[in-house]
């Protein structure tokens, strides 16, 4: 692993049960930072499977996966808590909650981490002006529409200034309007935090101007498309 | 509304735990003291050949409380009216020695006959009289009721249980979701579980002052126009100031133990 590679993967296979059903087989590939990554492929090839073995939801069933230094495979749980709590993660299903304020769900990774009100508080409100969300920091999610609700969990996923974002199908619920405003936000930040960004989609956006990686999941293996 | 019911339905069911613990409380003391009236007011009757005093008896058998001599004067002066003097003082050398016993706690009566066995085996006494027939029925009576509550008191506990595994069921369905997104952003267990212990022990304190008062209110505005003797006069069997804490200590491993199953259940299935 290189020093600037955030996300090493090597000979790697995922499967929720046994070697028969494998669903990810022989895959490598090196993500480095700041890199800005789509993984495209058909529905049910593995897209979602691998991004939640790079959050540590699945163990890698052999071969070996390295995020952000750490071994998937050998990870503790105090570990996989502390990974977790400098990832930014974006879900199709905005994975709000929805008894909480828009504001307390953006301060969600930092009351995790122990930041005082204040300090949440103040990010909170940096991050919904960013999103352009302000004027909603009190109401709750359900009173917002799908875009929105999607811009409070990139927001969220910005709020403690991770190493990595992982973005599962962000913009999978979206009309046009709302899915480009979520992109725009996303290339802002890959080019303003130099973060490195990895999205799970089935279609890559026209839209997208900044240089990009594109990997692609096809019977099982991993490829990069140049 | 969502807020107060899902505590309304956690905290019911504990208090009615809370309620037949304090019953059992108040139940324990109320038969205790009357256990200690039945035991001040039997005694067993002792007939000796010679004079016995109470550390002889303790030997014999350890139960023995107190003793106190018949006095013979008066027996004599009963028995021999019209006899002269000379003859009354015979009389006098001839009777055995008399002994009021009691006893240091209510017994069943084969603890009784074997009291009774124990003492006859001594060569210094002739008899020993008990009181069977009252003592036993009261006695067989005093722990029926007693199981009978017991019972009750277990069955409204178990119930009680049930409804609170019930609620701890739909505790985990509408703490999932939230406990899920925050494990996924790294939350340690408990933090992921800390509204639910804040809520439990909520409620647990609730629960446990709420039922305090309702006993106090008893104590202070009932009992005495209860109409029931032994609260007329004990109200202080009704509540005591330690029942607050026993019943807080109880709660607070009820509420506890049912959220940290709730939590155990919810672990990340990595």
């Amino acid at each position: 692993m290189s020093n600037t590679s955030v996300i090493n993967a090597s000979y790697l296979n995922l499967s929720y049960h046994d070697e028969s059903s494998e669903i990810i087989k022989d895959a490598s590939f090196t993500i480095n930072k700041g890199d800005f990554v789509f993984i495209t492929g058909p529905s049910g090839s593995g897209k979602s499977t691998l991004l939640k073995a790079l959050y540590g939801k699945l163990k890698p069933f052999s071969g070996d996966l390295n995020v952000g230094g750490l071994d998937m495979n050998e990870i503790s749980n105090k570990n996989l808590q502390k990974l977790r709590q400098n990832l930014g993660i974006i879900f199709q299903d905005y994975k709000l909650i929805n008894e909480w304020s828009v504001e307390k769900n953006v301060a969600l990774p930092l009351i995790i981490a122990g930041y005082s009100k204040d300090i949440q508080h103040t990010q909170a409100k940096r991050l919904l002006t960013h999103v352009k969300l302000l004027e909603h920091i009190y109401k709750t999610p359900l009173e917002l529409s799908g875009g929105e609700q999607q811009r409070v969990g990139v927001a969220r996923a910005l709020s403690k200034n991770p190493f990595l974002i992982l973005a599962d199908e962000p913009t999978g619920n979206l009309d046009e309007y709302s899915s480009n405003v979520i992109w725009d936000l996303m290339e802002n930040t890959c080019e303003q935090l130099n973060t490195t960004v990895v999205v799970v989609t089935h279609k890559i956006p026209n839209i997208f101007s900044i240089p990009y990686r594109h990997l692609i999941i096809e019977n099982r293996g991993i490829y990069e498309i140049h | 509304m969502k807020f107060i019911k899902n505590h309304i339905t956690f905290i019911l069911p504990l208090m009615a735990v809370l309620i037949g613990l304090e019953f059992y409380f108040v139940f324990e003391r109320t038969t205790k003291n009357y256990e200690e009236g039945l035991k001040n007011n039997y005694s067993m009757l002792i007939v000796a050949h010679d004079k016995v005093d109470i550390e002889y008896l303790r030997t014999l058998n350890s139960h023995i409380a107190t003793i106190e001599e018949v006095k013979k004067d008066s027996i004599v002066d009963e028995i021999s009216k019209g006899l002269k003097d000379s003859s009354k003082a015979s009389l006098s050398k001839i009777l055995p020695h008399f002994y009021n016993t009691k006893l240091d706690t209510y017994l069943s009566m084969d603890d009784i006959s074997s009291i009774k066995a124990d003492l006859e085996k001594s060569n210094k006494i002739k008899s020993v009289e008990t009181f069977d027939n009252s003592h036993n029925s009261t006695y067989k009576l005093f722990v029926f009721l007693k199981f009978i509550f017991k019972i009750f008191i277990l069955f409204i506990g178990i119930v009680s249980f049930f409804l609170i595994f019930k609620q701890m069921e739909v505790w985990s369905l509408t703490h999932k979701d939230r406990m899920n997104i925050m494990e996924i952003f790294g939350a340690p267990l408990f933090l992921r579980s800390a509204v639910m212990y804040r809520i439990a022990v909520t409620d647990a304190f609730f629960s446990s002052i709420f039922i305090s008062l309702v006993f106090v209110y008893l104590k202070y505005n009932w009992a005495s126009s209860s109409g029931i003797e032994i609260l007329m006069h004990n109200r202080e069997l009704i509540f005591e100031f330690g029942d607050f804490f026993k019943m807080l200590g109880i709660s607070l491993a009820i509420v506890i133990t049912s959220v940290y199953l709730v939590v155990s259940n919810m672990k990340d299935e990595r």
